[in-house]
């Protein structure tokens, strides 16, 4: 069972180094063509590779490798060929140097003592509730802050819901268009409404049964009305239909 | 002329029914040259294109309440290129957690003698506007900002007025009927364009 897990282990690492060395050799020489996207695919693809280690060693079926000891049986100061292979040039001589890097089972002891002593401070310090309150208002207090004076930069308005709606309709079926008398309240910031409203029937454009709509500027009828919105006056429509209808292309 | 839609169907007898699905909004022009930097970068990278248009409404009064609509556009900057005639049926009322409109759409291309047509066919130009702007396209979605202006003189492309301080912008995919994926993407790439404008569904019924 130990030998199964092992190997396992083995494979799983000998991919994340691949992946390693592919991201590397992307970020060395190909940085150029290199998109963030690209970049936090590969970082998902190590962390990937990562959890399924981790998984695979919190398996209950893996034997704890802690109580495993490793003990050099014979070390020479002989470059070993078979070694060398193995471990692509890092390791040639399985010599002195190499045990306490490479079959190191616990930390240093300085560093175990400054462990040890950072374990205790951070055992004594309870939750402080009056500490970790204050350090969430002055958090909060910074976050609006900090909102205000860039939205205050930022926040002007690049778009107006109300000309969205007017330029819709005017596209859609022609409200404000031609009819000249528009019914609803026009798009706000439109300076040419007072004197386009005054000159009104010089805007009549389709004046059906009006006549005379190709004569530029004047000529408009006396009955400005008189088509209105297609569907609020039928009748009146039908009517001009029948008789000859003069329309603005007329030839 | 506006770029050809994504597929053009010739109208045969087993079209497929194409529909438009469509998001609109508006920038002020204040922020236009902000909001083109952005669909720049969003988009296929192809030539800044410019367009400017003159769309004619045509209906046709039957005898029962709804008029049946046709528009004919033709490009004011091709002035050789042939027109371009659409028709855009009703809205679908789906299911409301549909992100886009949806509609029938028909397009064909037609010759200059198109308005001469449609008037002996009974058809009367309701309006007429002119637009004009830039069209940007991402896969098969388009993005159209352009400003409208209204015709004062019928007839006369040449005088015209803006009809607001603000460009229009439309978000829009042909596709077939059914393909309920392709409004999710439309709404993915308007989110992306926030804040500085806001691509929603506006029913224009709504504002009659």
């Amino acid at each position: 069972m130990l030998k199964a897990s092992v190997d396992s282990l083995i494979s799983l690492v000998a991919l994340t180094k691949n992946a390693l060395q592919s991201f590397i050799y992307k970020l060395e020489n190909e940085y150029e063509r290199l998109t963030w996207p690209n970049v936090l695919d590969n970082f998902g693809l190590l962390s990937g590779q990562l959890n399924t280690i981790n998984k695979m060693l919190k398996n209950e079926k893996t034997p704890s490798f802690r109580s495993q000891v490793i003990i050099p049986l014979v070390l020479s100061q002989k470059p070993d060929d078979d070694l060398t292979v193995l471990t692509e040039q890092r390791v040639p001589v399985f010599s002195h140097e190499i045990v306490p890097d490479y079959l190191r089972t616990k930390p240093d002891p300085e560093v175990e003592e400054q462990e040890k002593q950072l374990s205790t401070d951070a055992a004594r310090i309870g939750p402080d509730v009056a500490q970790v309150s204050y350090m969430l208002s002055r958090l909060l207090y910074f976050s609006y802050f900090i909102s205000n004076s860039w939205s205050s930069r930022l926040n002007k308005p690049s778009f107006n819901p109300g000309d969205t709606n007017a330029l819709v309709a005017a596209v859609a079926f022609g409200k404000g268009l031609s009819k000249c008398r528009p019914p609803g309240p026009m798009a706000p910031g439109h300076p040419g409404q007072g004197p386009m409203m005054s000159g009104g029937p010089t805007l009549q454009q389709v004046t059906i049964g009006g006549g005379g709509g190709q004569q530029a500027g004047m000529g408009g009828p006396g009955a400005p009305q008189q088509q209105g919105q297609p569907g609020k006056m039928p009748s009146s429509i039908k009517t001009n239909i029948k008789s000859a209808s003069m329309h603005p292309y007329n030839r | 002329m506006e770029a050809p839609p994504v597929t053009v169907m010739p109208i045969t007898s087993g079209t497929i029914n194409m529909m438009e699905y469509l998001l609109q909004g508006s920038v002020l022009d204040a922020a236009l040259e902000s909001l083109l930097h952005r669909l720049r970068g969003l988009c296929d990278n192809m030539e800044p294109e410019t367009f400017t248009d003159h769309e004619l409404v045509y209906l046709l009064k039957g005898q029962q309440g709804n008029p049946f609509i046709l528009r004919a556009r033709r490009s004011l900057s091709h002035p050789t290129a042939p027109w371009h005639l659409r028709y855009l049926g009703q809205p679908e009322v789906g299911d409301k957690s549909r992100h886009a409109l949806v509609r029938n759409c028909v397009d064909v291309a037609a010759s200059h003698s198109l308005p001469d047509f449609l008037n002996e066919m009974g058809f009367r130009m309701d309006h007429e506007f002119v637009t004009s702007g830039h069209i940007f396209r991402k896969g098969a979605m388009k993005v159209v900002v352009c400003n409208v202006s209204r015709v004062l003189v019928p007839g006369n492309t040449e005088n015209t007025e803006r009809m607001s301080l603000s460009h229009l912008v439309e978000l829009s995919v042909l596709a077939p009927a059914g393909q309920d994926t392709v409004s999710e993407d439309m709404r993915s790439f308007a989110e992306q364009l926030r804040p500085l404008i806001h691509l929603e569904k506006i029913d224009p019924m709504s504002h009659m």
